[in-house]
């Protein structure tokens, strides 16, 4: 099995009684970094809610934005949007001290899904994923092994994980090693 | 695994997210200029290497990136306890 990852996107990498594995199609992504005092004054200029508190989400449609520090979040949101929200911070530029980035192709998603998501993610992250620790909805960075990630919980058996491209192979590979190996399960 | 208590984060975080960041609350001098190559040199390199309860620096590297301050024993490798950057230094325990 090959991962040229641009042409793959989209794709099932593993679907097994273990669990699925999707590699996610193409996603628009930026990292914002805003201070804390600016945080209500942005949304109300730019329509863009952000979470209060590090490790919240908030979803509205395609978006997701995420509170990865006590300034700094991840925003995913439909490729269409690209120049929409390019101008949207463009017009904002003089009027708050913020900073976005688009990361766009820095980063690659996997949906991890089945009962046994957690289990999958837990092989190379040590962070307790039970419910009571990590609810629906709440998102984290983290390591997988050594590659940084960023792990969403869409729902009790579905996660989301964004990790740097040049780590998602390696991932992909131990994943699918993870699906064969408890294909019993 | 050692598991570390951000501040930042609230929560009991896995060592592995964590690096080390060096002694606490040793603050830069002020005019670089005006002072001798030793005392300079005291404040790059000359730390109190503690046995026992240490103030440190930790980062939390893979988590919300932010910089806190730990109360460590360096015997027992027990964190007594973590704060923000900023806040005043925790008392010691007798
Ligand atoms: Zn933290």
């Amino acid at each position: 099995m090959s991962y040229k990852l641009k042409s793959d996107q989209g794709v099932i990498l593993a679907d097994l009684l273990a669990g699925q594995v999707t590699l996610m199609a193409d996603q628009l992504r930026y990292s914002l970094r805003i201070k804390s005092q600016d945080r209500t004054a942005f949304t109300k200029a730019c329509g863009i809610d952000l979470p209060n508190k590090i490790g919240q989400t908030i979803i509205q449609n395609d978006r997701m934005v995420f509170c990865v520090g006590p300034d700094e979040y991840i925003l995913i949101d439909n490729p269409n949007l690209r120049e929409t929200l390019k101008q949207k911070f463009e017009q904002l530029a003089d009027k708050f001290v913020f900073s976005t980035t688009d990361i766009s192709h820095r980063n690659i998603g996997f949906k991890l899904s089945g009962k046994q998501a957690a289990r999958m993610i837990n092989i190379g992250c040590p962070l307790d994923l039970s419910l009571e620790t990590f609810p629906v909805g709440k998102c984290t960075r983290s390591v997988f092994e050594s590659a940084e990630i960023l792990i969403f919980r869409n729902k009790e058996d579905e996660f989301q994980l964004e990790t740097w491209r040049s780590f998602a192979p390696y991932m992909a590979r131990y994943f699918e090693k993870f699906c064969l190996e408890n294909e019993s399960l | 695994m050692l598991l570390i208590r951000c501040p930042y984060c609230q929560e009991e975080r896995p060592e592995i997210e964590f690096s080390y960041a060096g002694e606490a609350h040793i603050a830069r001098p002020l005019n670089p200029d005006d002072l001798s190559d030793e005392s300079w040199a005291e404040y790059l390199f000359i730390r109190s290497n503690r046995r026992g309860l240490h103030y440190e620096r930790w980062l939390h590297a893979h988590g919300c990136a932010q910089f806190f301050n730990a109360l460590r024993d360096t015997v027992s490798d027990k964190f007594e306890t973590t704060y923000k950057i900023g806040e005043a230094r925790p008392q010691v325990k007798k």
